[in-house]
């Protein structure tokens, strides 16, 4: 009866769908459910002989005191053993129980097990989720936060409560979590969001300023978000993301930006980037003012948009060479000439532009207009020249006074040593009559000097707007004489309404002197003809005397034809006076006189009349 | 009392021509003073004395400002002429230019011949300014 009650439990148990094993005291087992056998790979019909710390023996994983325990003691637990075959992992969970007979008394132990390779997967799974959230929330330094309605509970997480510098154990209230805030707006905006949040379940997300429980202000960026469940707010979950440096960067960035900006837009200075085709990626205020444009018309251009043809050339060249060997040119005199013709001159610098990697990407530009800086020394310059010029003209003057004045105090004291010394009395009477003549000789060198001191120092003289031909109209009138006498011929073609701006009393004279020149020295082969005509030039009125007579060998005595006592023909009436007077008359307006002559064809003065003052 | 040959006398104020006449005659005899009123007469004088095979003067006295040819100009061409003796040229001038004197100095040392330079006034003719040997030995 026994042995055919334990045939029936052999073969109930055979049939279990549940893998299940019962042990006997001795640790053998006693009979298995063949989905038990498949666990352990047994094929053998005999299991008595099994031990069951050998079978276990064959997986991994397995807490072998555990597993004794489980049968000295009797007592129920649960033990994992891993199966690995073939590189296929499997995870199993047996249940050991103590097996009683019908008197309560232990016989043995039940052991089921499960295939638990799902679970385990799932929980690896999970762990390496908590993990990697750890991790990430570590580097990210964001935490998170949750908020339950129902329980009014706030959790923290770990790194949540690292930002507010609190101990793990801590646990706020709303009302401290909130209080975490910088009063003011800080705390007025995350309390008016979290209320908004709980009232009508809005989303919020903002960077605030929380003071840490060790009292650092730092920047944070508190977001929340209801769930909702049946439609209803449970809770408030969000993050909590210290963004402190993040915001620090941000404001250094932009502060150093604005600094930049401040600094290259209020500089006196043309500054402007340019990339590798010489097309302006940036240009400051002042190169806006200058070129007349605004910057982002000016962005994408080159210079041959914006410059006359040659200048942009040169300039690209310029750019070229900069970026190929990567010298700066500092302080260069450069010349710019806009498309409207305007002309400024610059100091101008370029550096070239490296990216981090030390590749040229541009170049940087940086123009100071010197406009008015080189006006000035070029005024500066025509000054000095004017004073060279003038302290000329003085030393020469004074060198002719002593000369004129020196030969006539010479004649008088060579004249009055023979006086004292003569007894002949014709021969008194005739160095008398050379003194009386060097007196009158030395009358009229004053005279002349006298002139000459007039114009020089009377270059103030206002100068009014004079019609030309009115002047030569009186002229022609006060000669009329001396005109017919000589059958001068005159053509004039001047306009009649054109007017010079001139000293009207040297206008007279210089007309005379020129015009009675003209007829003095008059070729005996022709009929003496006068030409007179007028040329504008720039800001210039050029007036012209051209007459077919005698000429004068300009290459002989060109440097002597304006100086004074110089005389070129053997006329008796030739003092040397007059061209010395026009000339100065001339430059006493701020003009010029100039002259050119063929010998025996005839001379040309051009006299110009200097419009601007 | 000194003798001598020829002597010309360029200059364009008559006061100054008398004058030297004057001063020459207790100094010197000549028999052929004469005055020319610029460079260019005495040139053109100096040139047909040298191509009729007439002696060129021994002593000149120069003006330097003059009309038409001045004394520069008169010397520039004079030293260019051969003549095949050592003519003395006493430059007369009232000029205190310094360039005059440079100007001196500077043909002086490319000219064969003897060349003075006296300021305005003259009141007596030196017997260097007639004879250039003297200075010379």
């Amino acid at each position: 009866m026994k042995a055919v009650q334990t045939d029936i439990h052999q073969y109930l148990l055979k049939q279990l769908p549940k893998a299940t094993a019962l042990v006997n005291m001795e640790q053998k087992l006693v009979g298995v459910s063949d989905s038990w056998s498949a666990v352990f790979d047994i094929s053998s019909k005999d299991i008595s002989k099994l031990s069951i710390q050998d079978l276990y023996a064959k997986h991994d994983k397995v807490d072998q005191k555990t597993l004794d325990r489980f049968f000295t003691k009797n007592k129920s637990g649960r033990l994992r053993h891993l199966k690995e075959e073939n590189g296929d992992e499997q995870w199993f969970e047996s249940t050991f129980t103590p097996w009683f007979d019908e008197k309560e008394n232990v016989v043995g132990t039940l052991i089921q097990i499960d295939d638990i390779s799902e679970e385990v997967k799932k929980e690896q799974e999970l762990e390496l989720y908590k993990t990697l959230h750890k991790t990430q929330s570590e580097v990210a330094k964001i935490g998170s936060w949750e908020y339950d309605i129902a329980t009014e509970q706030v959790s923290w997480c770990e790194q949540t409560k690292k930002i507010h510098q609190v101990p793990s154990s801590y646990q706020p209230t709303v009302a401290e979590a909130i209080a975490f805030y910088k009063q003011g707006y800080s705390r007025n905006k995350i309390s008016m969001l979290f209320h908004k949040a709980l009232k009508d379940g809005s989303s919020f997300n903002k960077k605030l300023v929380i003071v840490t429980k060790k009292g650092e202000e730092r920047w944070v960026m508190a977001a929340g978000k209801p769930i909702k469940k049946d439609g209803k707010i449970v809770k408030l979950f969000g993050t909590f993301q210290d963004v402190h440096d993040q915001v620090q960067a941000e404001t250094k960035s932009k502060e150093n930006q604005q600094l930049l900006t401040t600094l290259i837009n209020n500089i006196p200075l043309n500054v402007y980037i340019k990339d590798k085709d010489s097309r302006k990626i940036l240009v400051n205020k002042a190169e806006c003012e200058y070129l007349g444009k605004k910057a982002k018309d000016l962005i994408g251009k080159t210079d041959f948009e914006l410059y006359d043809a040659d200048i942009a050339q040169i300039s690209r060249e310029e750019d070229l060479e900069v970026m190929r060997t990567q010298k700066t040119i500092l302080g260069k005199e450069t010349m710019s000439i806009k498309k409207d013709g305007t002309i400024t001159n610059f100091l101008t610098s370029k550096i070239p532009l490296l990216d981090l990697e030390g590749t040229v990407t541009g170049l940087i530009g940086i123009s100071m207009d010197i406009t008015h800086l080189k006006k000035k020394e070029d005024q500066l310059r025509d000054l000095i020249n004017v004073t060279a010029v003038q302290n000329k003209k003085l030393i020469n003057f004074a060198h002719i006074v002593s000369h004129n004045l020196r030969s006539h105090t010479a004649n008088f004291s060579m004249l009055l040593e023979f006086l004292v010394k003569e007894d002949d009395e014709t021969e008194k009477e005739r160095i008398l009559a050379m003194l009386s003549q060097a007196s009158d000789n030395l009358m009229l060198t004053l005279s002349d000097l006298n002139q000459v001191v007039d114009i020089n120092t009377n270059i103030n003289l206002e100068k009014k707007s004079v019609k030309i031909n009115d002047v030569i109209h009186k002229v022609q009138q006060d000669l009329s004489t001396f005109l017919t006498k000589n059958q001068i011929e005159i053509k004039n073609t001047i306009p009649d309404d054109l007017s010079v701006l001139c000293v009207p009393a040297y206008l007279d004279s210089i007309v005379l002197n020129l015009m009675t020149n003209a007829v003095k020295y008059r070729s005996p082969d022709r009929k003496p003809t006068i030409t007179l005509s007028v040329k504008k030039h720039r800001k210039k009125i050029i007036l012209s005397f051209e007459d077919n007579g005698l000429g004068i060998d300009l290459e002989k005595h060109g440097k002597k034809l304006f100086g004074l006592y110089k005389t070129f023909h053997s006329r008796k009436d030739a003092r040397g006076l007059g061209l010395y007077i026009t000339k100065n008359q001339v430059e006493a307006m701020g003009g010029t006189i100039t002259v050119s002559s063929q010998v025996n064809k005839g001379t040309t003065f051009k006299v110009y009349f200097d419009e601007e003052s | 009392m000194k003798k001598v040959n020829s002597i010309y006398i360029i200059d364009d104020d008559p006061i100054t021509v008398f004058g030297i006449k004057k001063m020459l005659r207790p100094a010197a005899t000549c028999d052929d003073v004469q005055g020319f009123e610029n460079g260019l007469p005495a040139l053109n004088d100096l040139k047909r004395r040298l191509e009729e095979g007439i002696s060129v003067p021994d002593v000149i006295f120069l003006d330097i400002n003059m009309p038409i040819m001045d004394g520069w100009d008169f010397l520039e061409e004079f030293i260019t002429l051969d003549i095949p003796k050592k003519v003395i040229v006493n430059i007369i001038t009232s000029s205190i230019d310094p360039s005059d004197y440079q100007k001196w100095t500077e043909i002086r040392s490319k000219c064969q011949h003897h060349l003075n330079f006296k300021n305005k006034p003259l009141f007596k003719i030196e017997p260097s300014d007639l004879d250039a040997i003297d200075m010379a030995s």
